[in-house]
């Protein structure tokens, strides 16, 4: 359809050019010369979209090859546990002849993580942007909003190291004792927040987590929020609202879409970060009640026992990556649909 | 009192009786260094429509910022003079600033309903102040609709979005919120100038029949419009005030040279 937009425009051209020669012949050099240059044009036109074309069509391409080869290799583990690997929490590669595999663990740890990570990161990243637009005075503005993003540009494997030696220590020594002492006895809570204080624990790897993923909901929400026309601002302050009034019942309101997408690019991220988990969550597949415990994530476990593992053991990995992957695009579809429906909702 | 000082002798005696209801004195206003307003002295009498004309860049925005203090919200910004509300100075720094913005409302250029329905575009400002149980909200909110002349339109779809509806409709709400917060003084800001002959139409005669209860202040670009809506007519031109007086007067006979060039369009 599209590609035949530029010949059209080229036969309206040439004939709005016929016309040109029959109402005076005293212009038909320069004529010529510009239905010359149009064909030019026709050409670069032509080349341009199919690069765009197989640009777009590539991506697509890539994403489809990875699926398949996914599922291509988590197919024998697909075929002999089956459904029953969702549900089973056991992770025992070394038995002979057939190892007992299940992703429980992994798939519980991502999500477990992850929601921790949202709970610290959410109020606090949105916290950072209402100050940055709202309340901070203009001198600091640009220092504050560099160094937040400077935070996003910190490779991962920093944030494992740090959190290792500096951050998880720091936490187990002083700030789960606190929490351990503070819900004892209390009846779910107390299993939650339980256990001895430790090192290496899913707390700990969803605290880095948050560290990390705070510059994505900052920025965005930031950015967000400066699309706030300044004049429905000051209406708001018109009718005598105080600056969280405004903030509250105005500014998020209207960039509530905007907002809920850097919340879930921020958990997208969450969801399959690697490296800084590995470090720090212990890689332990059994599930604890309690969140000091060492604990594992899809991606952790993946990055951990990818390079000796082989044979059925290697094909639950790839069905973990497979799942991950579901788990994420699922993630990005239920954000996608929510978007569109506050969309419409706006639009009524 | 500037109002009374460039009264002639066709001035009403109701307004020279009744006490102004905002004046400003000796105001001067600055963007950083740049002085946007030069030593301003006026009164806006209560219950009628004082008008502000000029070129753009004149200062005549500004100033309606002053009066409810709009500017505080930017730095680098800054009044010195005094503007008395009520025989009290606003410019204080002790004013309680969304108070006085409580009593002095504004309508904006162009229409801002907030992200929410059209019974909340107008219950929210009332719950800012009052806490009311529900069927005396709804009352008010009916009243002020009716006030702006927006109920009939909207009585059977108060809950849907303020943003759904027609610009006239949406600038005629925020009037409507602005009135239902009960304030003392209304501003407008060009508020017809980004509407169609009809809704201006009805806004104008809206401003008439607002102004039986507030005092109003008016930024327009419309020369008819400065005509036809008010009963005072101030001209500015790069931050001086011109010449202020009676509308009546100003637009047969301006006793300044510059006045009368602008109104016939000679220059602006």
């Amino acid at each position: 359809m599209n590609n035949r937009l530029p010949s059209d425009a080229r036969e309206t051209g040439a004939q709005m050019t016929d016309f040109a020669m029959q109402a005076s012949t005293t212009r038909e050099a320069p004529v010529a010369d510009r239905a010359q240059a149009l064909k030019q044009f026709a050409l670069s036109d032509k080349t341009f979209y199919w690069l765009t074309r197989v640009s777009a069509v590539s991506v697509l391409l890539l994403l489809g090859g990875i699926i398949i080869s996914l599922t291509v290799g988590a197919w024998p583990a697909i075929q002999h546990f089956g459904l029953s690997f969702l549900t089973t929490q056991r992770w025992a590669p070394q038995i002979e002849p057939a190892p007992i595999l299940g992703g429980l663990g992994p798939i519980y740890g991502t999500l477990v993580s992850s929601i921790i990570a949202m709970l610290i990161a959410v109020p606090v990243g949105l916290g950072i942007a209402i100050f940055l637009t709202e309340l901070c005075p203009a001198w600091l503005r640009r220092p504050f909003g560099i160094a937040i993003e400077l935070l996003a540009g910190i490779p991962s494997i920093i944030y494992g190291m740090w959190g290792f030696f500096v951050l998880a220590p720091f936490l187990a020594d002083h700030f789960q004792p606190l929490l351990i002492a503070t819900f004892e006895g209390v009846p779910v809570l107390g299993a939650i927040f339980g256990g001895p204080p430790s090192y290496l624990s899913l707390f700990n790897a969803s605290v880095v987590l948050a560290i990390m993923i705070l510059p994505f909901i900052t920025a965005i929400s930031r950015d967000v929020f400066m699309t706030v026309p300044p004049v429905l601002k000051e209406s708001a302050y018109g009718i005598g609202c105080t600056t969280w009034e405004v903030v509250r019942s105005v500014v998020i309101p209207y960039t509530r879409v905007g907002v809920i997408g850097g919340v879930m690019l921020a958990l997208g991220r969450a969801l399959g970060e690697t490296m800084a988990v590995t470090f720090i969550i212990g890689n332990s597949f059994r599930i604890q009640d309690s969140i000091f415990a060492p604990g594992t994530t899809i991606s952790a476990a993946i990055a951990s026992e990818f390079a000796e593992s082989g044979g059925l053991h290697q094909s639950a990995l790839f069905f973990l990556g497979l799942l991950l992957f579901v788990l994420t695009f699922f993630v990005l579809a239920c954000a996608r649909i929510m978007l569109m429906r506050l969309e419409r909702q706006k639009g009524t | 009192m500037t109002m009374v000082s460039v009264s002639s002798d066709n001035f009403q005696p109701v307004a020279t009786d009744s006490p102004v209801k905002v004046d400003i004195r000796n105001l001067d206003f600055f963007y950083g260094d740049s002085r946007a307003l030069k030593n301003i002295n006026l009164g806006l009498a209560p219950n009628r429509v004082t008008a502000f004309i000029g070129p753009s860049g004149c200062g005549k925005s500004t100033l309606l910022r002053v009066l409810n203090r709009m500017y505080d919200l930017y730095p680098n910004q800054r009044a010195a003079g005094e503007v008395l509300l009520d025989g009290r100075n606003i410019l204080d720094p002790q004013v309680d600033i969304n108070l006085l913005r409580a009593r002095v409302g504004m309508v904006f250029q162009k229409p801002t309903p907030f992200p929410m329905t059209i019974y909340d575009n107008i219950s929210f400002g009332i719950k800012l102040y009052e806490k009311l149980p529900k069927s005396e909200l709804d009352d008010r909110v009916e009243t002020a609709l009716k006030g702006a002349a927006l109920w009939k339109e909207v009585k059977d779809k108060l809950g849907a979005s303020g943003l759904s509806l027609s610009g006239g409709q949406q600038q005629r709400l925020c009037i409507a919120r602005t009135v239902a917060i009960r304030p003392e003084v209304i501003l407008f800001d060009e508020p017809c100038s980004a509407l169609d002959p009809i809704s201006t139409a009805k806004i104008e005669e809206l401003i008439d029949e607002l102004k039986t209860q507030y005092t109003i202040a008016i930024v327009t670009h419309n020369m008819q419009q400065a005509a036809r809506v008010s009963d005072f007519t101030a001209f500015m031109y790069l931050g001086d005030l011109i010449e202020f007086g009676e509308t009546s007067h100003m637009f047969t006979s301006p006793e300044k040279r510059e006045t009368q060039d602008y109104i016939t369009g000679r220059f602006g």
